[in-house]
């Protein structure tokens, strides 16, 4: 496996501009994730990486190896990538033998080794015994299996997945992604998972990296993203928000609905504050927190999701809270912050 | 049969073969048909001991077909139906001269301008009618365009033998009288066929009493019904157009390099035996002086033939473009 | 944006482009012979006009049946509840395997005075209804039937359904139908000419046979390819917008018939009209003709014109499937102005009767020795005259491999050309191979080129019955037309084998 290295990567068609100044790392053996809503050009990245589309300026290496540029571009079939596309695409003519085998080249290996290497695919992805399966026989969840071995057949430099997971019902996403997630930490791979998921690029990957319009938004670990966004837009892209009107004082004390210290004093700049539902304290007890009425619950069986408005503002605040409520509609109740404040200026 | 045989399977090879020395074949284009004249052909072969290529399709474009290949036809002798498609590639400088020895005994009037053909059998325009039908014969060609025969009479304006006569027509009284003739014929009601046959089959059902055909159909339908049919025919008084004699003849490509040969060729065409084979065959005419008739005709001397150019048959556009004008193509 | 590795394509297909244009070329060196003055006055003629007028009568009356009622049998044939839909489906494509001339033939024998315009429009219609129901019934069969299920829930009804969304949908293959029925109207020579209409393809060989005229007949080749031209380029005006019509994904329902009695019983009524007017009543003709007098053909010379039929056929349809090879790989690649200039020129060409390219070859082949009149001569000109068909169905097999496959492919380190050796042929073949057997049928009963150019001593099937023919020999005639139907009518057959909704080029992911 290698590093990766993109160095303000633009691709544009025609005069529309995909991605635009991208840059980030990967080192050996990392898991990345490629979070972002559609259309904002994750999946072009991807498919630059792997040498599908040729990038209009910009860098791209696999360790020391200058492996696309305008000018100087490695063919996708020399690049040693493994890309595993949405919904497998296995090829349809082929038994699931011969479709892990298809990229072990036979000039380089004889038959024995790659019958070889075959069926350690076959071990690994836990498959034996569907060697001479057609894909058309095969659920979704096989696909998938077997267009990671095929890609990681061929000891690819890097593995590339788009969304492989997405065409799959909710229980068997999480249990093949876990496998899968397992598979490449085993081997070592260095990978890039494209999702727009973002629990499952949380749970998945080394590092995060957020793409919004073609740009790197934020890259950092799942940790890093999820708490620290750089921006409320971020933040709501890595999990549920909260997101309250605010003002900052001059003293530096950030006035917002949920603060302890918040009557009477106005402040100098207004901005928002940026909250996650489990940093909230829903309690009975009056002296713990702001006085609120609980409008509203969403019961997810392992947590719920209460909605309180303030009386004053009429704010609505999302709360979450582990396990069965003890809550009821129409009660009052204290809130209290128990996070970071995350204060972002009005821009 | 054999030659068929293998003719058909020689098409695995090329083209044509252009050895000098000791000639092992020959290609022909015959625009008679296989069923005629096949059996000539494989007699010669065994006599001669040279292959024959045949390559048999119409006559008319035959003739197109090495107007287009010009100096590179594969062809050494083109057997044609008609003297118009003849005359059509000796224009052209096609056909090379062939010497006095070449069908020598085909009479002068059946021999193409310049030598570059000889006649090998000859094809009279008749009419064909009903016995009892028709009170009074037609004597000239020029009659069809009177009252009593209005809508009773047949002809043929697509098929290339009524188009050489009137070729011949507009040749011999001008273009201003065929057109009136024409027009005359139309304005009368004439029935049109496609083909000879159908006017003699038309005939015999008395669906017309008499039409303008070749002088062995009323024999061909008889033939090919199996049975004896209402039908007879009858010449025009000697000397009229309608009494046109048209040959088929046979030339020598001038890019030919197996011209000897290919003069044996004709002369076996145009020998006694050949010639007798043909009036019984096929009931055609032969062109030699000293072979009888087909059965129940009158000598070809007897007829009364105009004196016709066979060479200018060629000029063919001119006649269907009239035929055009006058709506009866 | 042009690919580097596509220069290389485009080099082909003008190589190809090449080739194929020997036929107007000749045209064009032909015509020039003529002083300019007498080429006008031949366009001008009154004969001319005429002849136009009639050809593009003809057109229009045959493209306008086929259209409307091509497309509602098709539709009938699968949408509506008809009994034994597959025989039936059968029966209307089957008379792709019978010639024109053998059509003519044996209707005239039923009804001799069959002639006229009106006539060749009803026979030339019974030629060519095939293609349109074969191009449109197969993009039925390619429409996501979940497109159907959310417009019945969406409160469409059924014929609002049919008409506003499946119609537009199958829209380009009408337009493919109409373009492929109304070329073959302008080439067709066999059917017009025995019933006496001229059409401009009649008016060439007459020029060319009665005239030797070969000059005149060029300017007419000219003019037959001008409104070949102007009919390729209404067409394409007349399919309208091209929008990406996904093909059928998931889970393909199997569409549900209408059962409407009044509506089922007029549909199988056509139907059947239909085939027993464009089969039965052929097969009857051929058969009892046949019967007569069964020993009229001895059976080696059947097998012999057989043997030569299919060899030489199967030797075009090879070529042409070469020749549409660059065209077609350049179409997948995406559209370009390259790509439908190349299409456009190939289907124009493919107006240009088999007189033409026969001429043209006869011409430019006696120059060439040995070739001039070999079979691989002849085959050249089936694929020359049959080029059009050949692109468009191999350019459909290739398209329909989808391009993640390809660029998976490539990613597993697989050159481009490893890529198409290894996925695009082996999935696309079944394809593939149906639109070669749809060059080898059509050149099984090519006659005018065949004629020309067919080595000296060499018979096929077409040819054979034309010369009995045209001596009257009807008896001798009739096994030989037979014969050719009925080895025609097995490719035909396989055409007609239903090729799933599901698209074989994916996979699609079985409900777990």
């Amino acid at each position: 496996m290698t590093s990766l290295s993109i160095s303000h990567l633009n691709v544009n068609y025609g005069s529309r501009s995909v991605i635009s100044d991208l840059s980030f790392d990967l080192r050996e053996g990392e898991i990345a994730s490629l979070l972002g809503p559609s259309g904002c050009g994750k999946t072009t990245l991807l498919r630059a990486i792997a040498g599908l589309i040729q990038p209009t300026s910009g860098t791209i290496r696999f360790g020391s190896q200058l492996v696309g540029v305008s000018s100087v571009v490695l063919p996708p079939h020399k690049r040693g990538t493994g890309y595993v596309p949405q919904q497998g695409a296995l090829f349809p003519h082929l038994t699931v033998a011969k479709n892990i085998a298809f990229g072990l080249d036979r000039s380089t290996h004889t038959k024995s080794e790659i019958s070889k290497i075959t069926d350690e695919m076959i071990s690994l992805i836990g498959m034996k015994g569907f060697e001479d399966r057609l894909p058309s026989q095969l659920s979704g969840g096989q696909q998938t299996r077997v267009a990671l071995a095929r890609a990681l057949a061929i000891k690819p430099k890097l593995v590339l997945l788009d969304e492989p997971f997405s065409a799959l019902d909710a229980v068997l996403r999480v249990e093949l992604r876990t496998e899968v997630v397992g598979l490449l930490r085993e081997l070592g791979s260095t990978a890039i998972l494209v999702t727009h998921d973002r629990e499952e690029a949380l749970v998945s990957s080394d590092r995060v990296i957020l793409i919004r319009d073609g740009k790197v938004a934020q890259n950092g670990t799942p940790e890093e993203v999820y708490e620290s966004p750089i921006s409320p837009e971020i933040a709501a892209s890595t999990g549920d928000v909260l997101i309250l009107p605010a003002e900052k004082l001059s003293t530096g004390q950030t006035l917002y609905p949920l603060s302890l210290d918040g009557s009477g004093k106005t402040g100098s700049e207004t901005g928002y504050v940026v909250i996650r539902p489990e940093e909230i304290r829903v309690s009975v007890n009056a002296s713990l927190g702001i006085e609120g009425s609980l409008t509203h619950i969403d019961y997810y069986g392992h947590d719920a999701m209460l909605t309180v408005t303030l009386p004053e503002t009429g704010a609505l605040i999302s709360a979450r809270v582990a396990g069965p409520s003890e809550f009821t509609v129409g009660q009052k109740v204290y809130l209290q912050h128990l996070g970071p404040v995350r204060y972002f200026s009005r821009q | 049969m054999g030659a068929l045989v293998i003719g058909g399977v020689s098409w695995i090879g090329f083209g044509r073969d252009t050895s000098s020395d000791k000639v092992e074949e020959l290609t022909i284009y015959s625009g008679r048909s296989e069923e005629f004249i096949a059996p000539f052909f494989a007699r010669w072969e065994k006599e001669s001991g040279i292959k024959l290529n045949i390559r048999y399709g119409d006559s008319a474009e035959l003739a197109a077909q090495i107007l287009e290949e010009g100096e590179n036809s594969p062809a050494d002798l083109f057997l044609s139906q008609d003297a118009g498609a003849l005359g059509a590639l000796s224009v052209a400088g096609l056909l090379s001269k062939l010497p006095d020895s070449a069908g020598d005994q085909i009479q002068s009037q059946y021999i193409g301008d310049n030598r570059t053909w000889v006649g090998v059998t000859g094809r009279a325009r008749v009419f064909a009618y009903r016995p009892g039908a028709v009170a009074k014969l037609p004597t000239s060609v020029a009659e069809l365009t009177s009252a009593q025969f209005k809508g009773r009479f047949g002809i043929a304006p697509s098929n290339s033998s009524f188009q050489a006569f009137v070729t011949a027509l507009i040749n011999e009284k001008g273009e201003k009288f065929a057109e009136k003739w024409l027009a005359g014929m139309k304005a009368n009601d004439a029935k049109i066929y496609l083909k000879n046959s159908e006017i003699v089959e038309a005939i015999d059902k008395g669906e017309i009493d008499l039409g303008l055909v070749n002088h062995y159909y009323v024999w061909e339908v008889s033939e090919a019904l199996g049975r004896e049919i209402n039908a007879e025919i009858s010449f025009f008084s000697p000397g009229d157009i309608g009494n046109l004699i048209n040959v088929s003849g046979v030339g020598i490509l001038g890019s030919s390099k197996k011209e000897s040969a290919a003069i044996e060729l004709i002369n076996f065409l145009t020998a006694k035996p050949s010639q007798i084979a043909f009036v019984e065959d096929t009931h055609e005419y032969s062109l030699l002086s000293g072979v009888k008739a087909p059965e129940g005709l009158p000598k070809l001397e007897d007829i009364g033939a105009p004196e016709v150019d066979l060479g200018d048959l060629e000029k063919v556009q001119r006649t269907q473009d009239l035929l055009t004008k006058v709506g009866l193509l | 944006m042009v690919k580097s590795g596509s220069y290389g394509l485009r080099a082909l297909v003008a190589g190809v482009l090449i080739t194929i244009s020997q036929p107007l070329l000749y045209l064009i060196i032909r015509a020039g012979e003529k002083p300019a003055g007498d080429i006008l006055a031949l366009l001008t003629r009154s004969k001319t006009v005429e002849v136009l007028g009639a050809t593009v009568l003809l057109l229009s009356a045959v493209v306008a049946i086929n259209v409307l009622l091509g497309t509602a049998l098709a539709a009938g044939l699968h949408y509506i509840e008809i009994p034994y839909p597959r025989i039936l489906l059968v029966m209307t494509v089957l008379p792709l395997a019978i010639p024109s001339y053998v059509f003519t033939y044996t209707w005239k024998a039923l009804v001799p005075s069959l002639d006229g315009i009106w006539a060749a429009t009803f026979i030339l219609v019974l030629t060519t209804m095939p293609y349109m129901i074969l191009a449109v019934t197969i993009s039925f069969q390619r429409i996501d039937s979940g497109l159907i299920e959310v417009s019945r829930s969406l409160g469409l009804t059924k014929p609002a359904v049919f008409f506003r969304v499946i119609l537009p949908q199958v829209r380009r293959s009408i337009s493919a139908g109409a373009l492929l029925s109304g070329l073959y109207v302008l080439s067709d020579f066999g059917a017009v000419s025995l019933l006496n209409v001229e059409t401009l393809t009649v008016s060439i060989q007459n020029l060319y046979k009665s005239s030797y005229d070969r000059s005149a007949a060029s300017v007419i080749g000219l003019l037959l390819f001008l409104a070949a031209a102007i009919f390729v380029s209404m067409e394409s005006f007349l399919k309208g917008r091209e929008f990406e019509s996904r093909g059928a994904e998931g889970f393909q329902q199997q569409i549900r018939r209408v059962k409407n009695l009044p509506l089922s019983v007029a549909t199988t009524f056509m139907l059947a009209t239909y085939a027993f007017l464009a089969v039965v009543i052929p097969f009857y003709v051929l058969i009892s003709r046949f019967l007569q007098n069964p020993a009229a053909v001895a059976i080696s010379d059947l097998t012999t014109a057989a043997i030569s039929t299919i060899t030489v056929a199967a030797m075009g349809a090879a070529i042409a499937f070469l020749l549409s090879l660059p065209l077609a790989f350049l179409m997948t690649q995406g559209a370009s102005t390259f790509g439908s200039i190349s299409e456009k020129i190939i289907l124009m060409a493919h107006a240009l009767p088999g007189v033409v390219v026969g001429l043209a070859l006869v011409s430019f082949g006696s120059r060439l020795g040995v070739l001039y009149q070999s079979i691989f001569l002849l085959a050249f000109a089936y694929a020359v005259l049959f080029l059009a068909k050949s692109v468009a169905s191999t350019s459909s097999a290739l398209s329909l491999v989808s391009p993640q496959l390809k660029e998976v492919a490539a990613t597993l380190g697989k050159s481009k050309s490893r890529v198409t050796m290894e996925v695009v042929f082996p999935i696309a073949l079944p394809n593939l191979a149906l639109g070669v057997l749809l060059v080898f049928l059509t050149a099984m009963k090519e006659l005018p080129a065949t004629l020309m150019l067919r080595p000296t001593g060499m018979d096929t099937l077409a040819t054979e019955v034309w010369s009995f023919a045209a001596i009257s020999r009807f008896n001798e005639a009739a096994p030989y037309a037979l014969l050719l139907v009925l080895l025609a009518a097995i490719p035909t057959f396989i055409l007609t084998i239903p090729r799933s909704a599901k698209n074989e080029a994916s996979v699609k992911a079985k409900v777990n």
